[in-house]
């Protein structure tokens, strides 16, 4: 993590990101920098537009103006090839998204075979690898329906590092988790933080965004309303809203 | 053994007997041994009737025929010698002998020139085999010659099956007869006829099985690329595929046959008749199908598009890796619905001539002047379409269960038993992704 750290790059850059629903402005011109190895933390109420901040970084919803660099590509320029950013943009969702008629080891073979071209044996041993880190070794032929949702999300957690992401994106990995299970899942996300990973992380979990995140970002209306070091934005928010914010989930 | 035959042949052949000229045979038949039809049933009881005329200069004392090899005698098996003068009867028969391979009969004074020898043997059997048989014999005149006859003109005899043994026995049962007396049985539910009809249909249900399965394998590939036009991003392609399934979908599949049969020909296109009731029916089934595949597509969770997306994979790559092996076990049981409808539908069909179950029915219906033909015909689509409904049935309980706790984000257990006791209410709720559809 430090040698990383001491040569910031962006890894990801927004600038002026607008965002409608139809008529309705869910982004109000953000801009944003998400520095190689940074842990990004952003909070706030529903409806605030951070999932859609999210999901606009590897384009699952489309800009509706502004620019989002990932590295030094322009993913906004309409020429540029998606599916050859998300590759290396990994993204965990709240609903897991498993393929549900792949067992947990194919979930995470299957893009590495397809998009990355691995053979059947590499894409074998990086999947049992990767499951093997998230604390899933005993689990490789296990379907989805038969794990439990803080196995499915640590098994989508694996699938999409196994595409040796630069990038890994968690959109409320945590919320539709049972508490018991969200511990196991907090931990595999605290282990790739420390490794070094650069993450960019939508959650309600307070304890866990004081203790990883390098930065937190408020965000409420559509806009950022206050970001910096996590202790700062928790422990002396300067803004209302912020106060507010913090005040009704503690 | 054999030289002895080819010799025996040869002379035969060399020095042919007499030719019956002094006696005419005229006709030999057999009274048909079936209930419900014309035909001969070799080995089973029959009247023969064999009649031939004496020639001028000619009289007759003593007539032999005899029967062809195989033909045996039943209980109270009799034969009948007759001579007529035009319409009248001449007391001239001394004695008429019967045995299994002959009926020899003897006459109290020469038949003259001119009559009519008239001979019914009772009870006779003839031979098991299906064949024409005739019948030989000879006659001795008054200068004591004998003379070769003709053979008769043949008797056409068909094998005793199974079936036909069957229903000679069912013919003979006491419950069969009082249950034939009631109108509705006999006419519905003929014993006799079902036992016919199973085996004679059999074929007719292959016919129509073989429609649907070659015709609805088809109506995938071709449902499947329907179905992706349909969700094509061009809108004049989604336009262009929507009049194939609605126009399709929304004329009747009788009137589409008529048109592919009687208006092809005026193109100057002929097609085999039965390839073309499987074109049709593909085509028809491909647009039912088109729908049930995009709505099976559709039916997929946008999650599931936008994982396989996040892992960089194409659209190609999601459709056939992702998408269309969950969509597979979500249609099959509509798909197979589709398959029984189809199946059904092949006996539509029969109004152009095309060899199926319905044909098969029809025409035993018409010789038989009986309904039962149609009841075993129902029968053989019911042999199908029932199990398939079990089958559907099942598949979908088995769905439910391996598909209702995967779908839903919440796996709590709680939650999980909640989604088994309302099975119905499994949608993985969208609202949850709060930021992304705000309200």
């Amino acid at each position: 993590m430090p040698t990383l750290r001491e040569q910031p790059q962006a890894v990801v850059r927004i600038e002026q990101l607008h965002k409608y629903f139809g008529s309705l402005e869910v982004l109000k011109g953000v801009d944003m920098e998400v520095d190689r190895g940074e842990v990004v933390v952003i909070l706030g109420p529903s409806g605030s537009g951070k999932s859609t901040l999210l999901r606009c970084i590897n384009l699952l919803e489309k800009p509706t103006s502004g620019d989002i660099w990932f590295e030094d590509t322009r993913i906004t320029d309409p020429a540029t090839d998606i599916n050859k950013i998300r590759e290396h943009v990994g993204m965990v969702f709240q609903s897991f998204n498993l393929f549900p008629h792949l067992s947990a080891k194919k979930n995470v073979m299957l893009a590495q075979r397809k998009v990355l071209k691995r053979s059947k044996e590499e894409a074998e041993r990086i999947a049992i690898e990767q499951l093997d880190k998230v604390g899933l070794s005993d689990r490789v032929d296990y379907m989805p329906a038969q794990l439990s949702g803080g196995q499915q999300q640590r098994v989508a957690i694996a699938r999409a590092l196994a595409m040796d992401p630069h990038v890994m994106l968690f959109d409320e990995a945590t919320s539709a988790l049972d508490p018991e299970l969200v511990r196991g899942v907090l931990d595999v996300m605290r282990e790739l933080a420390r490794g070094g990973m650069t993450m960019i992380v939508v959650t309600h979990e307070m304890g866990f965004a004081n203790e990883v995140a390098d930065r937190a970002v408020f965000m409420d209306g559509g806009v950022i309303v206050e970001q910096g070091r996590p202790e700062d934005v928790f422990g002396n928010p300067t803004h209302e809203r912020t106060r507010d914010f913090l005040g009704h989930i503690s | 053994m054999a030289v002895i035959a080819v010799l025996a042949l040869v002379v035969s052949l060399t020095t042919p007997p007499q030719q019956a000229a002094g006696l005419t045979v005229e006709k030999a038949t057999a009274k048909s041994n079936q209930q419900d039809g014309n035909e001969v049933i070799g080995g089973q009881p029959t009247r023969v009737t064999w009649e031939g005329r004496v020639a001028a200069d000619e009289q007759i004392s003593m007539l032999t025929l005899t029967f062809p090899e195989g033909t045996s005698l039943a209980e109270g098996a009799s034969a009948k010698a007759t001579v007529l003068d035009g319409l009248v009867r001449l007391e001239a028969v001394q004695d008429v002998q019967l045995d299994i391979q002959q009926a020899v009969i003897t006459f109290e004074q020469p038949v003259a020139s001119g009559l009519l020898l008239r001979v019914e043997i009772y009870n006779i059997a003839l031979p098991a085999a299906d064949g024409d048989y005739s019948i030989g014999g000879n006659y001795r005149n008054t200068t004591g010659e004998v003379v070769a006859l003709t053979p008769s003109p043949p008797i056409a005899v068909i094998s005793m099956t199974t079936v036909k043994a069957i229903t000679l026995w069912l013919d003979d049962q006491p419950w069969v007869q009082s249950w034939n007396s009631v109108l509705f049985l006999r006419i519905f539910f003929n014993p006799q006829l079902i036992v016919a009809s199973v085996p004679n249909l059999f074929d007719g249900w292959l016919h129509s099985l073989g429609l649907v399965l070659v015709g609805f394998p088809l109506a995938i590939p071709i449902g499947l690329g329907v179905s992706f036009l349909r969700m094509a991003r061009l809108r004049i392609v989604r336009f262009i595929s929507s009049i194939y399934v609605n126009i399709i979908r929304g004329t009747p599949l009788f009137l589409q046959i008529y048109i592919a049969f009687f208006g092809l020909p005026f193109l100057g296109i002929s097609i085999d008749s039965y390839l073309l009731g499987i074109l049709v029916l593909a085509m028809n089934s491909s647009a039912y199908l088109a729908e049930i595949f995009r709505a099976g597509i559709q039916s997929i969770h946008k999650g599931q598009f936008e994982a396989s997306s996040s892992l960089g994979m194409n659209a190609v790559q999601t459709m056939f890796s992702v998408i269309i092996p969950q969509t597979v076990r979500r249609v099959i049981p509509t798909a197979t619905s589709e398959f029984i409808l189809l199946y059904k539908d092949t006996s539509l069909l029969a109004a152009v001539g095309v060899m199926e179950q319905m044909m098969f029915a029809k025409s035993m219906v018409a010789s038989t002047g009986n309904m039962t033909p149609y009841i075993v015909a129902a029968g053989y689509y019911l042999l199908v379409t029932l199990p398939l409904t079990k089958i559907i049935a099942s598949f979908e309980r088995r769905l439910a269960a391996a598909e209702g706790s995967s779908t839903a984000p919440s796996s709590s257990k709680k939650r999980r038993r909640r989604l088994f006791a309302k099975p119905a209410s499994d949608a993985p709720s969208e609202g949850v992704d709060a930021d992304a559809n705000p309200s």
